[in-house]
């Protein structure tokens, strides 16, 4: 019996068994097995007969028995998270790899039983086992290559994990494989960077080979490696192997692409390479990854339990119902194949109590000084977490409409269980980065973990309702909203009794503001007065030196919510829902923007603010200048926008779908949920896709377009400066706009 | 992520679309009085969804005739200012 300390790979179901990666601290990547039998569990929807026999689950049993895995089976009795304990067959299969087969077998010829714990990641098992994730400092005693224990030495909830030192080779193409073809692939690693053409393809993939056995990457990060480079390295490499794979015994797993619909927008996700004993991680195809990077996906992985090529790939979503699954199994509760919690009924006026989100107030319009913003830290999942939330938690029939629905506080929920140690974690790691100084080295881990745990939380409340969601139930979501409402309304008495003015109130946050409170420490008062009335963790998020809302596009009269801009005290400046907030916004108008704001932040206050406007028309009028002289890049023109449907489904094309058609001409084919670039041109049908081949004539660029963009984006900035509260189309140009008159300030 | 119910928004844009015949046969100088109404039932539409009421209509013109009594003690109190401060004048 040998011991070994080192980091966990990869565990994944191989043909015996379970095959283990572990890379040791003495440096050597070793593949291991273990043998770890699973079991999943089948109840008859109809319960026992009176009689104490279930008649389906005994033709399961005989079916089962027949089969030629080796099994184990036993009638036991197992916790439902909502009907309690109840009576089950369980099925034990002795190797991992077998569970798939068989359940998709016994599910077609039994489709009217229920099934638990059929379908739940292997990773996720050994996780609820053992206490190891991916990435996790552990400890292993094994006999040959069978691992006899396993233990883990640091937790998910560590805030400084000791990583180890990765080898990671980057492969990408030379171009952007969806706008032109590929003439090389530029390799990247221990220092080295080099290109190598795809002609002749034996030199390339000998070179390749070559690097993978030498150097023997833990990590390939590749551009475009999902969609392009690793299928097409396979279609090339199919006389010669290729040794992508760490374990030659193992397949390549390929996954085909998808488009769903999600939060309102339609997503596309590429076709997926997952390699086995080695990562690979493609940047263009991982979630979230220009947020938070690897670092994101590394933390992902340790708090949710997935293994790393998955949790780069996956909405946070499922990240959040993994965690929901390893209490679950660790707690012995059964984890439904499909959800069964149907809406109990409600009548008319329960229902319009009940479904409601958010409270969104109208802020009053205009230009306001020393305007302190305060937010709820996580306000939703701080909620399911302090007032146990839950989907079995929620006591039906009994319907309370001002505080939503009566929770039950006896026992401790999944969810809130699940997200504790999540919060406290997220918490203790902000405090940490606003203590620690800029050039600390663990700024950056910790920000890709705060902004990684931001999505899993934020999540989580849409989870509760989700009909998906194997934990879910829209009763528990409408009493974390209806909670959400009442703190929020409290949160505004406490402000408007201690005499503040209340501008904005936006579902977590609320902008605030008094006569002679100016510093951080005059609005103390009232956050502690907010946290004893509502018993959540609130934040001061800045002072604004000034702030404007904005009023609706269409009608200058009517206030829009979340649609602002100001300067906090720091200087630092905070936009919303303006063309510089907008990802269809060309470079050309957000850089403007962009400079309008930053010249406007550098009055000390907002008396001294009118001084600079003069200085900041000058400067739209030598953009518009550069645009009608042709002075500005075609790159910084392009829109961006994302298709929506197929193209045959467009009754009266958008433009981005002209754009796309272009494309389709090309043979360069675009989903629902990719983004096509286009430039807006004179003439039919008014716009060039960006990436048709083919010179661009910049005389044919639609210059009156842009110039209009450039003026409304313009007037969106000046418009809280201008006296008179009703907005009228100015002649940007006329010495009639000369901005030559005070602001109006919001007493 | 579909809604059961239309959003407190969507509601009061259906109201204000079912008086378009009643608007389109005012004048031109009534019509602007009318969406200055709308406009100030617009501004309490966070209230509004928070109510919850059966027939939200009822709320909105609760929310107009607020906004017409904000009107009402603001020129009343400019009006006791000047008699204050002009006391005789009228």
């Amino acid at each position: 019996m040998t011991e070994l300390t080192g980091w966990l790979l990869d565990v994944y179901a191989g043909e015996q068994g379970l095959t283990i990666w572990l890379l040791g601290e003495d440096g050597e990547r070793r593949c291991l097995r273990q043998t770890f039998p699973v079991t999943f569990y089948v109840a008859s929807p109809a319960g026992e007969r009176a009689d104490g026999r279930a008649p389906d689950l005994r033709s399961a049993w005989r079916w089962l028995s027949s089969q030629p895995e080796p099994l184990h089976l036993a009638r036991t009795e197992r916790r439902d998270l909502f009907a309690g304990a109840i009576p089950v067959l369980s099925i034990q299969v002795q190797r991992p790899g077998d569970l798939p087969g068989l359940f998709r077998r016994f599910s077609t010829v039994f489709p009217n039983l229920t099934f638990y714990d059929a379908d739940l990641p292997i990773s996720l098992r050994y996780a609820a086992v053992f206490g190891v994730f991916a990435l996790c400092h552990c400890r292993v005693e094994v006999q040959g290559n069978q691992i006899k224990t396993i233990t883990a030495l640091d937790s998910p909830w560590d805030l400084d994990p000791e990583y180890p030192p990765l080898r990671t080779l980057g492969l990408e193409p030379d171009c952007n494989p969806a706008h032109a073809e590929p003439k090389g692939v530029i390799f990247s690693y221990s220092g080295y960077r080099y290109r190598l053409p795809l002609e002749p393809v034996r030199g390339l993939l000998a070179n390749l080979n070559a690097i993978l056995r030498m150097y023997n990457p833990d990590l390939i990060l590749t551009n475009w490696g999902d969609t392009w480079l690793l299928p097409k390295l396979l279609e090339l490499s199919k006389d010669s192997p290729l040794l992508l794979n760490r374990d030659p015994s193992a397949l390549i797993t390929r996954k085909e692409q998808r488009t769903y619909y999600a939060y309102g927008q339609v997503i596309y996700r590429g076709a997926q390479v997952h390699l086995a004993g080695r990562w690979h991680i493609d940047t263009c195809n991982a979630v979230m990854y220009h947020d938070y990077g690897l670092d994101g996906i590394f933390e992902l992985a340790r708090v949710t339990g997935l293994p790393i090529q998955t949790v780069a790939r996956v909405s946070p979503g499922t990240g959040i119902s993994s965690m929901q699954i390893m209490t679950a199994l660790r707690q012995g509760i059964l984890v439904p194949w499909h959800k069964q919690q149907a809406e109990a009924p409600k009548n008319l006026l329960e229902l319009v109590h009940a479904d409601m989100g958010g409270m969104v107030y109208q802020p009053t319009v205009g230009l306001h000084s020393n305007v302190a913003e305060v937010d709820f830290v996580s306000m939703y999942p701080s909620i399911m977490a302090h007032f146990n939330i839950s989907p079995e938690t929620v006591v039906l029939g009994e319907y309370h409409p001002q505080t939503g629905l009566p929770i039950t506080r006896a026992e401790r929920g999944l969810v809130p269980e699940t997200l504790q140690p999540l919060l406290e974690k997220r918490i203790a790691i902000k405090s940490q980065l606003l203590m620690l100084p800029k050039w600390d080295p663990r700024r950056k881990r910790y920000k890709a973990a705060v902004s990684a745990h931001k999505w899993l939380l934020v999540t989580c409340f849409g989870y509760l309702g989700y009909k998906n969601a194997r934990f879910g139930r829209i009763e528990s979501h409408e009493a974390v909203t209806a909670y959400g409402r009442e703190i929020l309304l409290r949160a505004k008495e406490a402000a408007e009794d201690l005499g503040f003015e209340v501008l904005h109130l936006y579902v977590d946050g609320m902008w605030i503001k008094k006569p002679g409170s100016v510093t951080v420490a005059d609005f103390q008062p009232l956050l502690d007065e907010i946290v004893t009335r509502t018993g959540l963790p609130i934040g001061l998020d800045g002072v604004y030196r000034w702030v404007a809302f904005l009023p609706s596009r269409v009608d200058a009269r009517i206030p829009v919510a979340n649609r602002y801009f100001g300067v906090f005290q720091s200087g630092e400046i905070k936009v919303r829902g303006i063309e510089l907030r907008r990802h269809d916004t060309p470079d050309f108008i957000k850089e403007l923007q962009q400079q309008m704001l930053e010249i406007l932040a550098k009055a000390p206050d907002a008396e001294h603010v009118s001084d600079l406007l003069p200085e900041v028309q000058a400067l739209v009028r030598h953009r518009l200048a550069d645009l009608k002289r042709g002075r500005v890049p075609p790159e910084k023109l392009i829109v961006r926008q994302t298709l929506s449907r197929e193209l045959d489904a467009y009754r009266s094309p958008s433009q981005a779908a002209v754009a796309a058609r272009q494309l389709a001409e090309h043979d360069k084919n675009l989903r629902p949920g990719q983004v096509v670039r286009f430039l807006y041109t004179l003439g039919k049908p008014g716009v060039r896709a960006w990436d048709v081949p083919g010179e661009l004539d910049n005389r044919t660029i639609d210059v009156g377009r842009y110039s209009t963009l450039l003026e409304h984006a313009a007037e969106t900035i000046f418009q809280p400066f201008l006296s008179g509260g009703i907005w009228i189309r100015l002649p940007l140009l006329s010495d009639l706009f000369y901005p030559n008159r005070t602001p109006v300030l919001q007493e | 992520m579909g809604r059961t119910l239309p959003s407190i928004t969507q509601e009061f844009l259906q109201e204000q679309a079912s008086f378009a015949r009643f608007r389109r046969a005012l004048r031109r100088s009534d019509q602007i009085a009318l969406d200055d109404l709308f406009v100030s039932a617009h501004k309490h539409i966070a209230a509004a969804g928070y109510a919850a009421h059966a027939l939200p209509f009822e709320i909105f013109l609760l929310a107009m005739l607020l906004e017409e009594h904000k009107q009402v003690m603001l020129l009343r109190q400019q009006m006791d200012e000047k008699l204050r401060l002009h006391p005789g004048d009228d």
